[in-house]
């Protein structure tokens, strides 16, 4: 049977732990002890320039420790705001902040947008392509930089309208 | 109609599921030889049904059948018929219909095919098989139900409700058809494009097909029947798996490139990275089991491994479908998002268990040792580790540091692609090295002298390419260094292929053609392999020539006017509003020249396109390009000026090298297929005598 021969090969070979085998063995375990801490090293300093934190409105404005630092936050798009230049692919619009949870994603955009008491931001982008999402009560998730102008300088943009995935139902105009 | 009838037969698939585990159990525990027998006709019930049931789907899709809440919500009265189809698969509970479609294939092709062959490890593999099986479709019945439909409700004497129900709610009628076809939404635009038609299918099939190969494992670990037939048993699934993962991911690269305008095909996204996790396991799990066949070692190891990759599949499902990668918090809320978090868990728990049982009682010990720093199985535990490292760290990047953040820091970080361009550069590189120098390298131990001989013709090759990227341009260090051993790890591929070619040649007087299928007939899993190591060498210099060398620039031009980038120019000719596509888009199209040294090479037309009928996303952006070898010419169509629509803005990528991506992948697919082809149709006895008279072929070197 298979399992026999499986298990009288390591026996026999147990027996043969030479002090050669030792120093290899040794020599594998500190080898792979340095492969460890080169990931190691990668990992953390990927994280010292990758790391952004994730923030909301409300937050990033009344932190003034985050400026000029890259963050991430997400807000409702305001659609009356958008402006864009397309001949200088200058982007600009105003999100309303958004809680972090909620449970209706398409409810709470709609009333952050609605809300005149809300705390809003400026945003500002260059060079960007006027994305197909933008529009009104979208969710954006941006990254960038607060400036000390007030106005929040996205380098990244992302876009979600929930609607469409969340519980829509027919007629409800009835 | 449909859905009644699709409806019932999922139960009845369901119910199937659940009995063939049992009797599968059952029977072979207590040797009974009809329960086991009973288990597996079951298992075959269950493909039966979920054909019923899909059918049942497909058929409610194409007949517009707009009751069906999925069909009311992934299809409209204007869609062509190509995406009705595709549709299947356009939302949540319908893909896990056709996922769990998939399954059932898998399992009823594994029973067909390996029933006789593999029949002591049968039992157990139908079982684990079914029992996945029974968590899918308890989830598609529970929560997700595909085959739900709308129907309207009296809540007091004067008002109704819309409510959507398995079966005909007390006091219900159906809604009127037109009211139904006309809210209808559609399918999303940016999944109506080839690429995302076929990603799908091809990314499920790789991610189901690795429960085969799980199976297997797990009904060794159950059985007792530890010998390498498992491997035997689940080799050849495990590499249609990866081929059909490798397929899925290249298709959603060409479709993210095609379809989300940014340039780019790789964008470090979560959703990305959890099908790309599976695919990192499973490539150093085929790495991998090649040791335990030859060599009787790491069978702890490739355990693992195996419980790893789909565990990795669960897992990057559940990431992706549950809310996970938005936030911890909102994966709760999801409704499958809970019971699929305790699936994967209480799945991964119970392998490694069973794994640790195994090897406590002393039954997964290795026939060898690891010896000598340049042997073959050195290297092939480097080529294992470097391969969970970018697992871990992707992992980490994607999901880890996030969810630990938010559940104890009480911050919320994310890790964006500087971190991914960061720290996965070294490892693939290290990869790239290993891919080139462990097929050359011996078993047991390697004398460096003669891995030094066999290098030095593959190093000449590698520096004379390297000058020609030198004289493309391609003058940045990094590219160069990162090109030299993406370089050598090809040329070893294709100098070993020949060699093995010379070998024949010198004891047979055949032709060309001759000796090299002969090559892939006698050898397919050490040509193929080389082949795949060529793929991926290609796809390799496409990668470092579109990242590192990628050029943009953006300018508004008049009808007539040109901007130049490089040596190109590109002429805005005219501009095409409101065309009307079959599908009901209205397109906008910029018609460009792209023209070289005087010569017009192609005409681009980036185009926007405009669909009245979606109420979210209602436009899209696609690219124009020109594609050649050398690069893709690759052009936007930001804006325009609306009212004379004489002045256009352009936003322009060239793409070094980027279809080298493309036809690297080719190959790559080519020889999994050459490795993977089942050619012995000849029975086990006639084939071991055929395979007697050996020494016309060199092994290994």
């Amino acid at each position: 049977m298979a399992e026999m021969t499986w298990e009288k090969v390591p026996a026999s070979e147990k027996g043969t732990t030479s002090p050669g085998i030792k120093t290899e063995k040794l020599k594998f375990i500190i080898g792979g002890i340095l492969l460890l801490v080169a990931v190691l090293y990668l990992v953390l300093s990927g994280m010292d320039g990758g790391t952004q934190y994730f923030m909301t409105i409300d937050e990033l404005v009344a932190n003034a420790d985050y400026d000029g630092q890259i963050v991430r936050i997400s807000g409702a798009v305001i659609g009356e705001t958008i402006q864009y230049d397309s001949t200088t692919l200058k982007l600009n619009f105003t999100v309303a902040h958004i809680p972090k949870e909620t449970n209706n994603l398409a409810l709470t955009l709609h009333e952050a947008v609605l809300n005149p008491a809300g705390q809003r931001l400026e945003i500002r982008m260059e060079n960007q392509v006027m994305p197909d999402l933008l529009q009104n009560e979208a969710q954006a998730i941006l990254s960038g930089k607060m400036g000390e102008d007030g106005i929040f300088y996205a380098s990244e943009l992302l876009l979600k309208c929930p609607s469409r995935y969340e519980e829509a139902i027919p007629m409800q105009v009835e | 109609m449909y859905a009644e009838v699709g409806f019932v037969a999922t139960i009845i698939a369901f119910v199937a599921a659940i009995y063939a585990v049992l009797a599968s159990v059952y029977g072979e525990r207590r040797h009974n030889e009809a329960l086991v027998l009973s288990g597996r006709n079951a298992a075959l019930v269950n493909f039966a049904m979920l054909s019923v049931a899909l059918c049942a789907l497909w058929l409610g899709l194409m007949t517009q059948d707009y009751q069906i809440k999925y069909v009311w919500s992934v299809s409209s009265p204007s869609m062509p018929d190509f995406f009705r189809v595709t549709a299947l698969w356009g939302s949540q509970s319908g893909s896990l219909l056709f996922w769990s479609f998939l399954m059932s294939a898998f399992s009823a092709a594994a029973i067909a095919l390996n029933w006789r062959t593999h029949r002591r490890l049968m039992p157990y593999t139908i079982a684990v098989m079914m029992a996945v099986m029974v968590f899918f479709l308890g989830i598609k019945i529970f929560i997700e139900n595909p085959f739900e439909r709308w129907w309207i409700i009296p809540t007091n004497p004067t008002e109704t409700q819309v409510i959507s129900a398995a079966f005909i709610p007390a006091g219900a009628v159906a809604p009127e058809y037109d009211r139904l076809a006309s809210s209808a939404q559609g399918l999303n635009p940016l999944l109506r494009h080839f690429g995302m038609a076929i990603h799908p299918p091809m990314l499920y099939l790789g991610f189901v097909g690795f429960l085969i190969p799980f199976a297997f494992a797990v009904a060794a670990l159950a059985s007792g029947d530890l010998s390498t037939n498992w491997i035997k048993a689940s080799r050849r699934w495990a590499l249609i798996a990866w081929l059909f993962l490798s397929l899925g991911l290249i298709l959603g690269g060409r479709w993210a490139y095609d379809v989300l305008g940014w340039g780019g095909y790789w964008g470090w996204d979560p959703v990305e990275n959890a099908a790309f996790l599976p695919w990192l396991v499973g490539t150093a799990l085929l790495h991998s089991i090649m040791i335990e066949e030859k060599r009787g070692m790491l069978r702890v190891w490739n355990m693992f491994l195996i419980v790893g990759t789909f565990s990795a599949v669960i897992f990057g499902t559940f990431a992706t479908r549950s809310g996970l990668v938005e936030s911890v918090h909102s994966f709760a809320r999801s409704g499958i998002g809970f019971p699929m978090f305790f699936f994967w868990a209480s799945m991964t728990v119970l392998s490694v268990a069973l794994i640790l049982w195994r090897r406590n009682r002393g039954e997964l010990q290795d026939t060898h040792e690891l010896k000598g720093l340049l042997s073959r199985e050195v290297l092939f535990v480097l080529n294992n580790f470097i391969f969970m490292a970018l697992t871990v760290v992707i992992f980490w990047g994607s999901f880890g540091a996030p969810i630990i953040s938010e559940l104890f820091m009480n911050t919320d970080i994310t890790l964006g692609a500087d971190y991914f361009m960061r720290v996965t550069p070294p490892l693939f590189l290290a990869l790239y090295i290993l891919m080139g120098i462990a097929p050359i390298s011996a078993w047991g131990a390697t004398a460096a002298g003669r891995l030094g001989s066999a290098l030095i013709i593959p190093a000449i090759l590698t520096v004379i390419s390297l000058g020609i990227f030198v004289l493309m341009g391609m003058t940045i260090p990094v590219a160069l260094i990162g090109y030299a051993f993406v370089l050598l790890a090809g040329w070893i591929a294709i100098y070993e292929t020949y060699r093995g070619v010379m070998a024949r040649r010198r004891i047979k007087t055949e032709s060309w053609w001759t000796s090299i299928t002969a090559l892939y007939q006698r050898n397919p899993r050490r040509y193929g392999g080389y082949m795949i190591h060529l793929g991926v060498t290609i796809i390799g210099i496409g990668v470092i020539g579109s990242t590192l060398f990628q050029q943009e620039t953006q300018r508004t031009l008049n009808v007539g006017e040109s901007l130049t980038i490089n040596d190109y120019e590109l002429r805005f000719d005219r501009f095409d509003t409101g065309q009307i596509s079959e599908d009901g888009r209205i397109m906008d199209i910029a018609v460009l020249n792209l023209i070289r040294n005087g010569q017009t090479l192609a005409q681009i037309k980036p185009r926007r396109d405009f669909f009245p009928e979606n109420t979210d996303m209602n436009s899209m952006t696609i690219a124009g390009a020109h594609s050649t070898l050398e690069n893709d010419f690759y052009v936007l169509l930001v804006g325009w000026e609306e009212m004379n629509q004489q002045q256009a803005t352009f936003k322009v990528y060239i793409n070094p090298l980027i279809n080298l991506i493309w036809w690297g992948s080719f190959i790559l697919i080519f020889g999994t297929v050459l490795a993977g082809w089942p050619h012995h149709i000849l029975p086990e006895r006639v084939r071991v005598q055929k395979r007697l008279p050996k020494g016309t072929m060199p092994e290994g070197v």
